[in-house]
């Protein structure tokens, strides 16, 4: 019992930031980025081939992983979803083949065959009887850590105003002369920071595999809609509900039902309340 | 409208010496053309209509494909009766599972549909695999016939009979309809018409179409897993089939279900295997960026072109 606990909470950490980067682009572009996964995939495979092949030290390594999904993020942007902006279905069905294209290359460099990744700091430890990682738990303080200084960025500067702003009304605040083009560029710079940070954690807790940008980008997706948009304490709670069902799921039914309930989760929420468990406003 | 009655009869004409000339290997690749062509067909007309795009396809074939399977397997059912039992499963289960997604908008519509798609990949693991064969699937079915030929001309018959029924349908009034829902559902409904009825028509025909294509599909192979079917990769190329052809035509996703299979087949020898993936979706991007309506609207443009054609175009290139 108090193991699930445990897990759950160090799971859910890990959902709540691999879930943050996926949220800020949807509330302030409206635009669902279905290769947000990638992002992780991408600060993934960086990290293992700057730490594991070249074999530098971690911070440069995580440093160069999480650079790279901030290039990639931008990229996007401007590159596929920034002339399709105003047709969220376009951007939907552009990211997911952009998505594809991605696992394609990852195949091509990497060949599809799984690898693991060394664990970021090596032990474990002991919490009330029960034996839990280190890099997990690592994993909860850097993701509470990086929620903390995103909801202070949001909250208390001028930029952080000002992409709340956006989020909250485009157009009022293209009147109260926010360059909205520059405010979805560091948008995306962040949330591809965000999806790398998350996806070297993630891909230490899990493996890497050519695949494995689908099940974050299923837990994204059920956070935003769970916790709705815009708040980023919404996504915190909406990812702690989403992370004990997972624990739950896997601790006590069956390892196989990875991700089946969080996509049941998704479906219900969609087809019985549209707005969302927590409320939100209508697209 | 006489004019491409005449050209659907010559395609078919052509289509039909085909096996005159042309070696087993190459049937196979129309055969497989021919089967994409429907899928894509299918999803174009609920998707590429009225807008709700469905990422959850593979789930209608895989509930035909899985259906006609277990009847055969489990209890011995005669194809001529596990194949159209498969047919209305899918309509039904299809129409039970999706209906209510109707409702949400768009987005979400596809969302919901690829949460079905992969809800069913991870259950077919671990419920009964006794039934469904679990990870592995099921193989050494009954074939519905056998050789390169008769599967070819099966499969196209089967396409060419379906895309020339949907083609007369989506020039119908009812089309206009359909494709209003995409422009603007709040009209639609204000000028009297129910949404629900027309969305659940366009659905409903498409889950027909897929469970036609999935049945065949399956008692071609002569086997079915759940890693081929409930996959984002085979959701992506029938995706991709109905995008670089243009959607919303019937037409478009014929061409491109061809284009997409015969490009593979002439460049296999020289790129290998893993690039097709990257291929496919890097030719999509650049056709979906720069040309939204596919393939088919570049023919068309060209035919007019040549074609000295004094009508004028309805908006979406639509006339013929």
């Amino acid at each position: 019992m108090i193991g699930i606990i445990i897990q759950g909470f160090l799971l859910s950490g890990l959902y709540a930031l691999i879930a943050v980067g996926f949220t800020m682009i949807f509330s302030v572009g409206r635009v669902l980025n279905l290769a947000y996964g990638v992002y992780i995939m991408l600060g993934g495979y960086v990290y293992y081939v700057l730490a594991q092949v070249l074999s530098l030290p971690k911070i440069p390594s995580f440093l160069g992983a999480v650079l790279a999904g901030v290039a990639f993020g931008i990229s996007t942007y401007l590159f596929l979803v920034r002339r399709l902006e105003d047709n969220p279905i376009a951007v939907e069905i552009s990211t997911l083949i952009l998505a594809v294209v991605m696992q394609a290359v990852i195949i091509l460099v990497f060949s599809p065959a799984p690898r693991s990744m060394w664990p970021l700091v090596p032990g474990v430890i002991h919490l009330f009887g029960v034996t839990i990682s280190k890099n997990i738990f690592l994993a909860m303080i850097v993701s509470w850590l990086v929620l903390g200084a995103l909801l202070v960025f949001v909250h208390k500067t001028q930029l952080g105003r000002a992409i709340r702003a956006v989020s909250m009304d485009t157009k009022g605040s293209l009147i109260s002369g926010i360059d909205s083009s520059k405010i979805n560029i560091v948008t995306w710079a962040l949330s591809g920071a965000l999806g790398a940070i998350a996806g070297v954690f993630f891909a230490t807790y899990t493996q890497l595999d050519p695949a494995m940008w689908v099940f974050p980008l299923i837990i994204a997706v059920a956070v935003v809609i769970v916790g709705g948009i815009g708040s980023i304490m919404g996504s915190l709670v909406a990812a702690h509900i989403v992370g004990f069902l997972e624990t739950i799921t896997t601790g006590v039914i069956a390892p196989e039902l990875r991700g089946v309930f969080t996509l049941l989760l998704i479906i219900v929420i969609l087809i019985i309340v549209p707005k969302g468990l927590l409320g939100r406003e209508e697209i | 409208m006489k004019k491409t009655l005449l050209l659907w009869a010559i395609f078919a004409g052509l289509m039909c010496l085909l096996p005159l000339f042309a070696s087993s290997g190459t049937l196979r690749v129309f055969i497989f053309a021919n089967f994409l062509a429907i899928f894509a067909m299918s999803w174009d007309i609920l998707s590429g209509y009225t807008g709700y795009i469905s990422f959850g396809h593979p789930f209608l074939i895989g509930i035909a494909g899985y259906t006609t399977a277990m009847l055969t397997r489990h209890l011995g059912t005669p194809l001529f009766l596990s194949m159209p039992l498969a047919v209305l499963v899918t309509m039904a289960g299809g129409t039970l599972f999706f209906f209510p997604a109707l409702r949400t908008r768009g987005t979400y519509f596809a969302l919901v549909t690829l949460a079905f798609m992969e809800v069913t990949y991870g259950l077919m693991q671990v419920v009964k695999p006794s039934l469904t064969g679990g990870t592995r699937g099921l193989s050494g079915l009954p074939l519905l016939v056998t050789g390169a030929i008769p599967n070819y001309y099966l499969s196209f018959f089967v396409m060419f009979l379906i895309a020339l029924g949907l083609w007369a349908l989506t020039r119908s009034g009812l089309g206009t309809a359909l494709s209003a829902i995409r422009m603007d559902e709040d009209a639609v409904k204000s000028a009297g018409l129910s949404t629900s009825k027309l969305k659940l028509f366009a659905f409903m025909l498409s889950a027909l179409v897929a469970g036609i294509g999935g049945a065949l599909y399956t008692h071609y192979l002569g086997s079915i897993s759940p890693r081929g079917m409930f996959d984002i990769n085979f959701l992506f190329t029938i995706l991709i089939a109905a995008l670089i052809g243009g959607e919303q035509s019937i037409v478009g996703p014929i061409l491109g279900a061809y284009f997409l299979t015969f490009l593979l087949e002439y460049l296999r020898p020289y790129i290998p295997g893993a690039w097709r993936f990257l291929l496919y979706g890097v030719i999509a991007l650049v056709v979906y960026y720069y040309a939204p309506k596919g393939l088919y609207s570049i023919f068309q443009a060209g035919a007019n072109r040549f074609g000295k054609k004094t009508r004028r175009n309805g908006q979406y290139g639509q006339t013929t």
